[in-house]
């Protein structure tokens, strides 16, 4: 339990870093390039893999994290560094997060539910972060299979009721519509960044580093042939289809007299779902533990203040959520390619220091 | 720690001291030359019939000198041994096995003439089988032992008896095959079992909190059974197992969930319908489980999990309920619940007018009576009954299904995902005996998935499971 | 305090804690939610144009007791008016108590006016509602939407459950419909040819009908079994309306329907007539192809292609017994039958140049193929295209 096995990657890569592209990105992605939404949306999985080749390789020295910051710039930046990025993780956390709230409040309820209805999943944030955070190589190889699941399903039921000609004409959105919709993506395109708190809890093995990239990138086809059904069903009216996984398979013959069978590929999705957004608040939880030590309690502790934190926030951003989704992906989005890019690429590039016996 | 002196009397006193009790009798005789000889005894449990045989006929002639060895040769029982500390001579009068004090002693002699009222081997109530074995463990260890031992006639099944229990003595014997089970879980469950400090193990369920990794859990960590083929089969894959004197129910560790999704049968039939059974027992359960919290999620918070004419059935049905959906489904539920405990315990014939008074009286009359709804009621029915597609599951799963309930009739659907999110990560962090439960799942045992919710051939099965860490690995030629 | 005690007894109280929350949390279960016993389940909303906004008929199941002996869906239909169709939707709940929920809504009809008027203000706010599924069915009736509901219909206890039924896929088949959704609908509304159609429903008077099918389980009001006096009605979708730009612009007839579906190659089992000898005669389609596509080579041309494999149905000449049993279709006939159709498909063109309505989506093909011949043609392309037509009418061997 304490180790990733190289399986174990391999999921998450595959799998489980998908799931957070299907919900809000399809539309926002609409809402920007229109047809050519693929376009951008593959330009950040390549970035995405490139990044993730370069975090897999460091992984071949062995350390971790921490211990890779300590190792070239010494304790006291490594932890003033650490703290920082564990600050990125939890600015990266808030998307999700709010993405997790208004899909509860959409799709499992009839009527707009109260904040109370979401609030269960702070205490789920809680348990979660009080777990090693390489527990979790566990829990993907029950979610990827979930994950995959949910998302062929989807796809099975959805793919009768696109029509790919609304994919075209190719380029309709120009330069701009291109650049705005690749912008807008890298709040969703945080995969390298957490990827790198894992360093040291799984072991290098010839060839990972390849595999790796392309396990993202066999998840990310998968993503991109699903965004192009939802814009196939959706076309013009795609940018208002805000949770795409939750809307494309309802149009199912099947659907009519069975009832919402789909709802059990979108329940299967939606658990994975939960775990992906509470993922960034464990990792900052961790990144700070490693630093600062792990007295036994400390990781409930803090599990209990992050979510506290994030409770208070998800209250405050209720009515808000536009404004904030606008900021994030807007005025701040600069954050991510910094630290999902170039953080990882400066890491690989940064020479190692001689250890000292 | 006091022995035994050469003094008759002295030993006899002390030992008298230590076992006050109306029924510990002492029985003095002389033999042909004249040594003095004594015999304590509990009454109720030592075979006295044996005892004359094979103790005080033997040793009527005996002109020996009064050496411990030379007494227990010159008797006629195939069991005895020596021992000098007078509270393991107390304890095994208590057991059951007489105590040979004789004049100028250098130790007293155990003779193992216990009495044993052994009930007949049966087929156990719990784990009936259509096909293969039906015999069952009973509640006397030796009888189980040789169970076992009929099964795996090899050197390499070591059977290691230990007592625990302060005042019980309880035996345990840790059956394992040497050189097929983990040496390291051999020697955790010895430590564990040594660890114990409890004054009495009346049946071995009392064990499974002591070596059990979380033993506040809800989730069942040490597998049980009362068929010795089971536990040979278990035996062999490289598992240890324990059995307890006084209990029918053996344990077996380390323990996978997968196993109770597994049943004898299933190695008796053709593989396919073997799988299909695995996989109908696991949707049973799901249902089971599920089954009614997505009922009343779905009244309370998203109506379109129905079809519309079934939810108009439902509405209908529901109208002039007094209850709310999550009370009503709570309440029927809690009688199910009610019904199930005493239907079990009432004797049979009790137990089958309960059964028809439950079912017809009380469901029927509740309907009628407009308490609850006919929906509700069929609800509760198929998850009633998919909760014994997995017998040995029942506790567990029927509290997991009380919380699904509950946290459905909070929060409706999304606390029902949250809920299953929060067993899975309980799930998949429960280890023990250093083998994850979740295994070949979770971590994914490629290999064991052979064997788990699908079963291949036995043909493929050449290997043990893998997750069991067993030095010996093939099974199969 | 025992600080090390506390730290060890703290998860068991927090597990305690947690779910004396759950526990409280099922028996108080308010958190403004809505269960089914609160709920208006809606079936089929109409709208329609008032002089100071809209008018919104829902028409919400009545769910039959425990003691239902007989089948069918019981309904009553609340209609309110105001400036808005969400303000309509408020005063629905005011006046019920029930909480109006479109989850099951499987049917929208919009009154003619208002679809002539303010198509898309009165479809705004199902467009935007998060709770009701965009695949319900979307229909323009004669007259009022909400008289149109609340009529007593002869063949279903529910007038939308009836109306649905025209919509089956059988019906789609056979030519004589063409559904449309409201998700589809707004797709060609929002979309560059801001053009789309919706099938178009009446209700006539049965003849001789007097609501004596129904069974009589609901009270007096819903139309399951109440003794209303008024005139059992039948409903009818074999015309088509027109929309651009979000309005009713035109009324396709039957004949155009039929072409319509036929160019979109979904009719299996239609029927049609054509002449035999001067004499009527009725062909079944039992296999449809049909398709169009635009062409800027010499002009914008539309081509409109669609090919039949027919049998007789109905034959009105005297003809030896053995015409009876054969399949096959004389040529005269077959040639007739192309020349009916090849009119139908002309006239369905010319009516849709006419009415401005892009129905066969020939601004999103240009949009497609080229944006530089887009830009160039965008405005007047409807105007300028040229209809090449043709049909091809074969016989079932």
């Amino acid at each position: 339990m304490n180790r990733i096995s190289k399986r174990q990657l391999l999921f998450f890569l595959a799998c489980v870093a998908p799931v957070g592209k299907l919900a809000l990105l399809p539309a926002r992605l609409a809402d920007k390039a229109g047809g050519d939404l693929l376009f951008p949306a593959l330009l950040q999985f390549l970035l995405q893999a490139g990044a993730i080749f370069c975090v897999l390789l460091l992984a071949k020295r062995g350390m971790s994290f921490f211990e890779l910051l300590k190792n070239t710039f010494g304790k006291v930046a490594a932890c003033v560094l650490i703290t920082v990025y564990a600050l990125f993780l939890l600015f990266a956390a808030l998307l999700p997060l709010l993405e997790q709230k208004l899909l509860v409040q959409t799709v499992f309820y009839d009527t707009l539910p109260s904040l109370v209805a979401f609030s269960p999943f702070f205490l789920f944030a809680v348990y979660l972060v009080s777990k090693p955070l390489a527990s979790f190589g566990r829990m993907w190889d029950i979610l990827a299979p979930l994950a995959a699941f949910g998302l062929a399903g989807i796809l099975v039921l959805s793919v009768g009721s696109a029509d790919f000609s609304a994919l075209a004409p190719v380029g309709a959105a120009g330069g701009k519509g291109f650049f705005e919709g690749t912008m807008s993506a890298f709040a969703w395109f945080c995969d390298a960044a957490l990827l790198l708190p894992l360093l040291g809890k799984f072991r290098y093995e010839k060839g990972l580093a390849w595999k790796g990239t392309l396990a993202y990138l066999g998840g990310g086809a998968a993503v991109l042939f699903f965004y192009a059904v939802f814009y196939g069903i959706f076309r013009e009216i795609a940018p208002a289809q805000l949770f795409a996984f939750t809307a494309t398979s309802k149009y199912f013959s099947g659907v009519s007299t069975l009832g919402r069978i789909d709802y059990l590929f979108i329940f299967a999705l939606s658990l994975v779902m939960s775990f992906w957004a509470a993922l960034p608040l464990q990792e900052a939880a961790d990144c700070v533990l490693e630093a600062y030590g792990r007295p036994r309690g400390l990781p409930t502790l803090l599990g209990v203040g992050l979510s506290a934190l994030y409770f208070v926030l998800s209250v405050v951003l209720d009515f808000r959520f536009t404004e904030a989704l606008d900021v994030i992906t807007g005025e701040l989005v600069w954050i991510f390619p910094v630290f999902c890019l170039l953080v990882p690429l400066l890491l690989l590039l940064t020479r190692r220091r001689r250890r000292e016996h | 720690m006091k022995t035994v002196s050469g003094d008759l009397e002295k030993t006899k006193d002390a030992l008298k001291k230590l076992l006050p009790a109306d029924d510990i009798l002492s029985f003095d005789f002389r033999s042909g030359s004249g040594m003095r000889f004594c015999v304590l005894f509990a009454d109720p449990i030592t075979d006295k019939d044996l005892l004359g045989e094979q103790v005080i006929r033997a040793l009527k002639s005996y002109a020996g000198a009064p050496k411990a060895e030379e007494v227990s040769a010159a008797l006629t029982s195939p069991e005895t041994k020596t021992e000098k500390s007078l509270d393991a001579l107390a304890r095994e009068v208590l057991i059951g096995n007489p105590v040979l004090l004789f004049s100028g002693m250098d130790g007293a002699v155990i003779v193992g003439t216990k009495k044993i009222f052994p009930r007949a081997v049966t087929e156990p109530p719990t784990d009936v089988a259509l096909k293969g074995p039906r015999e069952g463990f009973i509640e006397d260890f030796k009888v189980n032992t040789s169970l076992v031992r009929r099964r795996l006639k090899t050197g390499e099944l070591r059977m290691e008896t230990t007592e625990v229990g302060r005042r019980s003595n309880t035996v345990v014997v840790v059956c394992y095959l040497a050189g097929t089970a983990r040496q390291e879980v051999v020697e955790e469950v010895k430590q564990k079992l040594k660890d114990i400090d409890i004054d009495v193990i009346p049946d071995s369920s009392y064990l499974t909190h002591f070596l059990s990794s979380r033993p506040y859990s809800l989730v069942k960590q040490v597998g049980t059974t009362e068929k010795p083929d089971i536990f040979c089969a278990k035996l062999a894959e490289g598992r240890v197992g324990l059995i307890v004197d006084g209990s029918p129910i053996a344990l077996t560790v380390p323990y996978l969930l997968v196993e109770d999704f597994q049943s004898s049968e299933d190695y008796f039939v053709p593989s396919y319908r073997a799988t299909f059974t695995r996989l109908l027992r696991l949707l049973a359960l799901i249902v089971a489980i599920y089954l009614p919290a997505f009922y009343v999620a779905a009244q309370l918070f998203r109506l379109q999990l129905f079809p519309i004419k079934l939810l108009l059935t439902i509405a209908g049905s529901i109208r002039d309920i007094p209850f709310s959906p999550s009370l009503e489904m709570l309440l029927v539920l809690l009688v199910l619940e009610v019904l199930n405990e005493a239907s079990i315990r009432m004797p049979k014939y009790v137990g089958m007018a309960l059964s028809v008074v439950g079912a017809l009286v009380l469901g029927e009359t509740a309907v009628s009576a407009g308490f609850v709804s006919t929906p509700a009621i069929i609800m509760i029915a198929f998850s009633g009954i998919g909760l014994y597609a997995v017998p040995n599951l029942i506790e567990q799963t029927s509290v997991v299904r009380l919380v699904m309930l509950l946290v459905a009739g909070s929060v409706g659907t999304y606390g029902i995902i949250l809920a299953t999110a929060f067993m899975l990560l309980y799930l998949v962090t429960t280890e023990n005996f250093q083998t994850p439960l979740l295994a070949p799942f979770s971590p994914v045992v490629g290999k064991d998935l052979r064997d788990s919710l699908i079963k291949y051939n036995l043909g493929s099965l050449k290997t043990r499971p893998k997750t069991l860490h067993s030095p010996n690995k093939r099974r199969l030629a | 305090m025992n600080i090390k005690k506390f730290s060890r007894t703290l998860p068991m109280k927090l597990w305690l804690l947690l779910l004396g929350v759950v526990l409280f949390s099922f028996f108080s279960n308010d958190f403004g939610l809505v269960d089914i016993q609160k709920t208006a389940i809606i079936l089929a909303a109409g709208v329609d144009k008032t002089e100071d906004g809209f008018s919104v008929t829902a028409q919400i199941a009545v769910p039959k007791g425990s003691d239902r002996t007989t089948g069918g869906t019981s309904s009553v239909e609340i209609e309110a008016e105001g400036e808005t169709v969400s303000d309509c939707v408020s005063l629905i709940f005011a006046k019920t108590g029930w909480v109006p929920k479109f989850v099951f809504c499987n049917l929208i009809v919009v009154g003619e006016e208002a679809a002539k008027s303010d198509m898309i203000g009165a479809l705004n706010y199902f467009l935007r509602n998060d709770y009701m599924s965009d695949s319900c069915l979307l229909a323009v009736c004669e007259g009022k939407a909400g008289a149109l509901l609340s009529s007593t219909s002869a063949i279903d206890d529910t007038s939308s459950l009836a109306i649905e039924k025209l919509f089956s896929n059988a019906a789609v088949n056979s030519g004589k419909v063409v559904p449309n959704s409201l998700k589809d609908f707004a797709i060609s509304y929002y979309g560059v040819s801001e053009s789309g159609y919706l099938p178009y429903v009446r209700a006539s008077e049965q003849e001789g009908g007097q609501n004596d099918h129904a069974p009589t389980s609901a009270g007096a009001g819903t139309n399951a079994g109440g003794e209303r006096d008024e005139p059992q009605k039948v409903y009818i979708a074999e015309e088509t309306a027109l929309f651009s730009k979000g309005k009713m612009v035109g009324l396709l007839p039957r004949e155009q329907t039929l072409a319509f579906s036929l160019l979109t190659g979904k009719v299996s089992t239609g029927t049609f007539g054509a002449e035999d000898a001067g004499k009527p005669v009725t062909l079944t389609v039992v296999k449809n192809g049909g398709g169009v596509s635009l062409d800027l080579k010499d002009g914008p041309t539309a081509k409109l292609a669609l090919s039949v494999t027919v049998r007789l149905c109905c034959r009105s000449i005297t003809a030896p017994v053995e015409d009876i049993v054969s399949d096959s279709v004389p040529s005269p006939i077959l040639k007739s039958a192309k020349a009916v159709l090849e009119e139908y498909a002309e006239t369905l063109f010319s009516m849709c140049r006419e009415a401005q309505c892009d129905l066969f989506q020939f601004k999103r093909m240009l949009y497609a193929r080229s944006r530089k011949d887009y830009a160039a043609w965008k405005d007047s392309l409807l105007l300028a295209l040229r209809p090449e037509i043709e049909a091809k009418v074969v016989s079932m061997k």
